[in-house]
């Protein structure tokens, strides 16, 4: 688990130089690669705590994050530590005062877990195509909303709390395997904060 | 943050809505093989009982709930599912599976297949359903579920353990029958090639009466050394096998639904 340790201290080290570089020089005079805002999210298959930097596009229409995920053995029975890069998409803006909504939000996600006991490329006890998903990559479709409020006086413009519905490629095969069989979780919740610099 | 945030989530956790990530341990049915025994009626003694055979689960969730209803109207005594209860090893199938088999109409009991063993999957069927090697006695006759998921490994020349499988192989309580149960069938090459005759020998010599097995999702039977061996369809095809054993004879029949 040193890689991963290794992973999490330099995502933390890069989160934490692009606050301050982006409060300082504001929208859009920083180089492309300092991050636009930062999330932590509770859940959503990624760990039990995720957090990373995150990139706004197209007038904050798109958002792309890289999320360093982790659950402890203690609640979820063995140490998980995942990266997940999120694209999201929020077709509609709703601004009134210091509050902004975003109704609905849809996205997709890679998330890639870190251990021996995961595999990315089949590993040489298998032939070619025995098992036809990669245990360590999980693709997953996202659904969600946020409302964020201004907090000018903590130094960020914008603080949002939001959803997220997952449905990781393996739920929704059973999902689409079994339609009428009630029980069959599509989703699993998770819960974010997000702060726009 | 308020001071109840931290409560209520972790209320939400526990009831299953959040997922910390897909192969996490915790919560769902436990000891699901054991609670099964538990639930066996006792011992009848004359040595005449059914029970059902069940194959491949995987993604045929819909089948498998059906196949746990009509096993009810099978006069059967207990069910034995012969592995890959799920096709990713994620801990939601894993949950819902082993609430499938906790919650049939008779008692159920599972075998650990090669997809159930991936990631966490070896933790998940300990959680769930607990040890993969499993020896119990039912009215006269003793029955062995064991893994030989042996590619899963690496083939590293105890999976199927042999020593153990020796010590369990003993003669039934009360003269009755011997059978075993595992998910990949000896002659198959995910089955460890060095262990396949030195296995078939073992089931010969102990008398084993059949040897069922799952993995090639299509039914076959063959007799070696004289031991009967039977391959489950999966259970997309919506049959199973029904087991009378009735005295000294041993009657299969494939029951569709």
């Amino acid at each position: 688990m040193t890689r991963s340790g290794l992973m999490a201290g330099l995502l933390l080290v890069w989160l934490l130089m692009g606050l301050p570089a982006r409060a300082e020089s504001r929208a859009s005079d920083a180089p492309w690669y300092v991050p636009d805002h930062a999330s932590l999210q509770f859940a959503g298959s990624i760990g039990m705590l995720a957090a990373g930097p995150g990139w706004a596009f197209l007038d904050e229409q798109v958002d792309v994050q890289l999320l360093l995920g982790w659950a402890p053995r203690s609640v979820a029975g063995a140490d998980f530590v995942t990266l997940t890069l999120k694209a999201q998409w929020h077709p509609f803006h709703i601004a009134r005062g210091d509050w902004s909504i975003r109704p609905l939000t849809v996205g997709a996600a890679f998330s890639y877990t870190f251990g021996d006991r995961y595999f990315l490329t089949l590993p040489d006890r298998y032939e070619s195509g025995y098992y036809w998903f990669k245990t360590a990559l999980r693709p997953a479709l996202l659904l969600g909303g946020s409302v964020g409020h201004a907090m000018p006086e903590l130094g960020v413009p914008l603080l949002e709390g939001y959803y997220e519905l997952v449905a990781t490629d393996y739920r929704i095969v059973q999902f689409v395997q079994n339609p009428l069989t009630v029980n069959t979780g599509l989703f699993s919740l998770a819960l974010g904060a997000r702060l726009r610099f | 943050m308020r001071y109840w945030l931290p409560w209520l989530l972790l209320l939400f956790a526990g009831c299953g809505v959040f997922e910390l990530h897909p192969y996490e341990v915790r919560g769902g049915e436990q000891h699901v093989n054991a609670r099964a025994l538990e639930k066996l009626p006792r011992d009848r003694g004359d040595g005449s009982f059914r029970f059902a055979v069940m194959g491949d689960i995987g993604v045929f969730l819909k089948e498998a709930n059906d196949a746990m209803k009509d096993v009810a109207t099978r006069d059967v005594d207990f069910v034995i599912q012969v592995g890959d209860l799920t096709e990713f090893s994620s801990a939601q199938e894993y949950g819902r599976v082993a609430s499938l088999l906790n919650d049939a109409p008779v008692p159920a009991l599972a075998v650990i297949g090669n997809h159930d063993l991936l990631g966490t999957g070896r933790q998940l069927f300990h959680h769930h359903f607990g040890a993969a090697d499993l020896v119990f006695d039912y009215g006269g006759s003793r029955f062995v579920l064991f893994d030989s998921n042996s590619r899963e490994f690496g083939y590293p020349g105890n999976v199927p353990d042999l020593d153990l499988l020796r010590a369990e192989l003993r003669s039934p309580p009360r003269g009755g029958h011997l059978f075993t149960f595992s998910h990949v069938p000896p002659w198959h090459s995910d089955f460890d090639p060095s262990l396949k005759e030195p296995f078939e020998h073992l089931q010969a010599e102990r008398n084993v009466v059949v040897s069922f097995h799952g993995h090639v999702h299509r039914f076959g039977s063959d007799v070696r050394e004289g031991v009967r061996y039977f391959i489950t369809d999966a259970l997309e095809l919506r049959n199973y096998l029904v087991v009378t054993v009735a005295g000294a004879s041993v009657r299969i029949e494939q029951v569709f639904y």
